[in-house]
């Protein structure tokens, strides 16, 4: 069966940068694959082979800008989840949806999965690693007219529906929803390993197609998000050096102590 | 203003009672969809038989969606069904909201390293991190039993295997990484938080990959939150995730053999050492010091 999979190319949260007023340096950024969204392409592609073959199509909205600084990394994230197993990535890049919110990339994805592939299954990781707000994909499966069920650990494909095993916080739950539906994972579903240098290659020969709003009939989104801050991290940084470990947990201890976290 | 809340615990409830009274407005009803029971506080009380997004739009056409802010808190379901009522009414949704001031909602970004603001719209739908706003409603509001079915069917329902920890209240928390070697070695992690009178949490591959520990003792954004007042974190390096989950802890101290492990970052106190040897020695230190 076709399998959709919505893939962002998100900040890299081990690349942190700002400038003197404490705002994030977004432009400076660079972008990496958002890392559940690996899953979901692994998970896409094993659902593909399993049920007679199919296409696994990728879709995804560059959400950070200057779009000119931005757009290398987001191709190389596109390329990278058609390694790992994407046969078409449709796209949609363009300056009037630099700084997207979850609210406008739905619209976008809505018109890409409709109209390209039209997918009854579409997955997604759990949240993404710069924003976490896990909350596009339900948002999209409402527009969609698709079920939805997030946070899966475990994917069955039945005749027309699915049997999810999923994260309900306290408990997991079995659950069997009809498609067309939209299935968020988690990073424990599967394993996904690197893509293979034949992998990489193979990958720049698969179709990639990008659009800018006007050419899918999209008007200009203005983001609500402002006022991107670096939390200043408050933490002391001693660190203990003794010459002997006695010493230094004596030292640790004489410290918790004084913040009045440990009592003696 | 008429607030329509969504929640599949009771266990947050004065959070989101809190954060309304917050906003400082004068609050015409508050009216809840759930599927337990939750006590006071509350005008109109749909009973579900599972909170899900559709079933939760399906009753908001169903009474006019009069309403000015959906809320609930952030658990894996409400913020799932607030997520598809916000696209099913095409509203904004702001998840995991941190704060409120100035008429601007804040939430953590970038795994807890930086912050960003949305404006506060009506209507619009939240979700509010727990731990951070408290409140209650002197309300015996009336349940009304609603009997749609849900588009999700529950084939079965697993308690996670569980030690009956509570990590995400525990004051002082001890935490396991990748630099212990064997599963037996974490003894020495619960003779420490023993000790200390806490409680042991650990880091994703110790509960997701090793299966050493349960996934309630699972510190990290997918997992458990913490926010006590120490967290001593052994033997982990500090992935972004497991990070942004201890932020909230009073003290953190990490101890770990490699001096440019990132966990030191965000460390209060720092021990560069090999754990197998610094442990039993802290652990023997607290004993002979702490008065019994």
């Amino acid at each position: 069966m076709d399998v959709g999979v919505l893939v962002k190319a998100a900040l890299d949260v081990n690349v942190l940068r700002s400038d003197p007023t404490g705002r994030v340096a977004v432009e400076n950024i660079p972008l990496v694959i958002s890392e559940y969204d690996r899953n979901a392409i692994y998970e896409a592609v094993k659902i593909r082979d399993n049920t007679g073959g199919g296409k696994v199509y990728v879709y995804s909205v560059l959400t950070w800008g200057p779009m000119e600084r931005k757009l290398k990394d987001f191709e190389n994230v596109i390329r990278e989840a058609l390694a790992l197993g994407g046969d078409e990535a449709y796209v949609v890049a363009d300056r009037s949806i630099n700084y997207s919110e979850p609210r406008y990339t739905a619209r976008v994805l809505e018109y890409l999965i409709r109209s390209k592939g039209n997918p009854k299954l579409v997955l997604t990781g759990e949240a993404s690693t710069d924003m976490t707000s896990a909350t596009l994909s339900p948002y999209l499966a409402a527009r969609l007219g698709y079920n939805i069920v997030s946070f899966a650990k475990k994917i069955e494909v039945g005749n027309g529906y699915l049997t999810v095993l999923r994260d309900a916080d306290d408990r997991l739950e079995r659950v069997r929803v009809s498609l067309p539906a939209i299935v968020s994972v988690t990073g424990e579903i599967n394993s996904p390993r690197l893509p293979t240098l034949i992998q990489i290659r193979r990958a720049f020969r698969k179709p990639l197609e990008k659009y800018s709003l006007a050419d899918i009939g999209l008007k200009p989104f203005l983001s609500r998000y402002e006022g991107y801050q670096v939390v200043t991290i408050k933490r002391k940084n001693i660190f203990i050096e003794e010459d002997s470990l006695e010493k230094a947990a004596d030292k640790l201890i004489d410290y918790l102590v004084e913040e009045g976290v440990v009592k003696i | 203003m008429k607030v329509l809340t969504v929640s599949d615990t009771s266990k947050y409830i004065p959070d989101i009672l809190g954060f309304i009274s917050t906003l400082g407005e004068e609050v015409e009803s508050i009216d809840l969809v759930t599927n337990v029971d939750v006590g006071k506080g509350f005008d109109k009380i749909y009973k579900v038989k599972y909170v899900s997004g559709e079933l939760v739009l399906k009753l908001v056409r169903k009474f006019g969606d009069g309403y000015d802010l959906y809320i609930g808190p952030h658990t894996k379901k409400s913020l799932e069904s607030l997520s598809y009522l916000a696209g099913g009414l095409d509203i904004p949704v702001i998840s995991e909201v941190i704060g409120y001031s100035e008429g601007k909602l804040i939430r953590n970004i970038l795994s807890g390293r930086g912050t960003v603001k949305y404006p506060y719209l009506k209507p619009m739908a939240l979700t509010i991190s727990p731990g951070r706003f408290s409140g209650a409603r002197d309300v015996e509001g009336e349940v009304i039993e609603v009997d749609l079915e849900p588009e999700v069917k529950v084939v079965e329902s697993l308690e996670k295997v569980r030690g009956g920890v509570d990590i995400e209240d525990a004051e002082i928390v001890i935490g396991v990484g990748r630099g212990f070697k064997e599963k037996d070695d974490l003894n020495m992690a619960f003779e420490l938080a023993n000790v200390l009178g806490g409680e042991v949490g650990c880091s994703r591959p110790i509960a997701a990959d090793y299966g050493w520990l349960d996934e309630d003792r699972w510190i990290g954004i997918s997992g458990k939150k913490i926010r006590g007042k120490l967290y001593i974190a052994i033997g982990i390096s500090g992935a972004p995730q497991h990070i942004m989950a201890a932020n909230d802890v009073k003290t953190i101290v990490a101890v770990n053999k490699d001096k440019n492990a990132p966990i030191f970052q965000y460390s209060d106190y720092g021990v560069v050492a090999d754990l197998y040897q610094f442990i039993p020695v802290l652990i023997e230190r607290l004993k002979s010091r702490i008065k019994v």
